[in-house]
């Protein structure tokens, strides 16, 4: 049984590399307790536009991924694009994440069916038919244990002067659109013994109850939810300093969730004089 | 002189923290029961210096160092130059990695790791007092019981064997400066990998 398995496995491989020498790089993957796959936005490339990509993640029930700030344990979801001449890949617009807390750990990341879009440039010199759009993702997938996995995607895509909306142009515009509201709130942050305070000045506000917030850098603040009070019509998000705590950075950079409305990406500024 | 006086202000700026541990103060001190049976506390091995590492045999990425024998080569360098190296499994019964002493024996045979001992923590007292997080998880204690690194094992987070040879191993680099009578360069880092399995 074990041999029929190593032997399906070895015929895998060799169906693979031989997928790969002549260049079909498949657009999905179906790995242990996720399936991912390389979308795209349109139907063509336009050449001197943007064109919106994305990494689909389908978790099993009760499995996740991580964000960029994985938290106490994990590793965020990695990608490194492989694009023609001229064309260059931004950072992943990650949507807004979840807590994930199992036992005394805090993690942020996705479960269910998420995507992570990417912005690609397309060059106004672009020349031929089509072009080869490829991305190597590495990704961890837990429950409580957790399982690291790769896989190379690919598609190839006209180049025309117009394109129109793919099948996934709604999945990629929902997961562009679940991105944190950015401007919205002044904040200031200080060290207040072993803790970080974060001040939240501005409209609809609330009165905290229920706000949380994650850090998106880590060695700042520690993963767990904060302690909230009003004080002075703000709001003062109490935080336990990160472990790995050495010195405040210019700014603290994160996602606050009021519950019930759209998260808010806030930059807490440490005093400049020290 | 002047480094000295800036480590232990910093040290004193530090000691009001309600974190587990935090370097340059004293670490924990702890009894553990290793894979032979035999007791090991820290205090035993006073005037010398001891690394913690935190393991568990299931987690890809301790398989990582494992298999690729970069935490087997750095228990040996270590050890051979008369460190303690106490490997230490929190897992709990029933989690992934928890195991009885012939099975610890038996994963550092596989390795040909050379940890000085192979410690059982499975109530995760000893993983708190410490606040490991991660597998692995480092710590590094000097001859006088202070703790001098606390965190990850190297410098890419990553669960991949190709990423070590660009990755600083922070352990031997303070070793190194701990035997040098430097000042540790990375004294913490961001530790990554599984989640220590803990009971709840």
């Amino acid at each position: 049984m074990r041999l029929l398995a190593a032997s399906l496995l070895l015929a895998n491989l060799l169906f693979a590399a031989a997928a790969s020498a002549v260049e079909t790089v498949p657009a999905q993957v179906h790995s242990d307790h996720i399936s991912v796959s390389l979308l795209s936005e349109h139907d063509a490339l336009v050449p001197g536009t943007s064109a919106w990509f994305g990494l689909r993640l389908q978790h099993d029930a009760h499995w996740h991924s991580y964000w960029i700030n994985p938290g106490d344990s994990g590793l965020p979801t990695r990608l490194t694009w492989q694009l023609p001449e001229g064309f260059s890949a931004g950072e992943i617009a990650w949507p807004v994440p979840k807590r994930f807390n199992v036992g005394e750990l805090f993690n942020f990341g996705y479960d269910g069916d998420v995507v992570l879009p990417v912005q690609i440039e397309v060059p106004a010199n672009a020349t031929g038919d089509s072009a080869h759009v490829e991305v190597q993702a590495k990704w961890l997938v837990c429950q409580e244990e957790c399982i690291p996995g790769k896989a190379t995607l690919g598609m190839d895509l006209p180049l025309r002067a117009v394109s129109v909306g793919s099948a996934a142009a709604d999945a990629i515009d929902a997961a562009r659109h679940a991105q944190a509201q950015h401007g919205l709130w002044k904040a200031t942050a200080k060290l207040v013994d072993n803790r970080i305070e974060v001040t939240l000045r501005g409209a609809n506000l609330g009165d905290g109850q229920g706000i949380d917030a994650f850090a998106v850098d880590s060695k700042v603040i520690a993963n767990a939810a904060p302690r909230v009070e009003q004080r002075d019509g703000a709001i003062v998000l109490s935080f336990a300093k990160s472990d790995y705590f050495t010195t405040a950075p210019h700014a603290l950079h994160l996602l606050v969730l009021p519950p019930g409305a759209p998260a808010v990406d806030v930059r807490a500024f440490f005093p400049t004089s020290s | 002189m002047t480094l000295r006086l800036l480590t232990l202000a910093a040290a004193c700026l530090f000691a009001v923290s309600a974190q587990a541990v935090t370097v340059g103060t004293a670490a924990p001190d702890f009894t553990l029961p290793d894979s032979n049976g035999k007791a090991h506390s820290l205090s035993e091995y006073k005037g010398k210096t001891v690394v913690l590492e935190w393991n568990n045999p299931g987690c890809p990425f301790v398989q990582k160092h494992y298999s690729s024998g970069n935490i087997p080569k750095q228990q040996a360098d270590a050890t051979g130059a008369g460190v303690v190296w106490l490997t230490i499994n929190s897992g709990a019964d029933g989690k992934q990695g928890h195991m009885d002493g012939a099975g610890a024996n038996a994963f550092v045979a596989q390795f040909n790791a050379k940890p000085s001992a192979y410690l059982f923590d499975g109530d995760g007292k000893v993983g708190h007092a410490y606040g490991a997080k991660t597998t692995p998880h480092m710590y590094i204690i000097d001859g006088g019981g202070v703790l001098r690194y606390m965190g990850g094992i190297d410098s890419i987070a990553s669960s991949d064997k190709e990423d070590l040879g660009k990755a600083t191993q922070y352990v031997p680099q303070a070793l190194a400066e701990l035997k040098a009578g430097k000042a540790v360069s990375v004294a913490t880092s961001q530790p990554y990998g599984c989640g220590v399995k803990y009971g709840s």
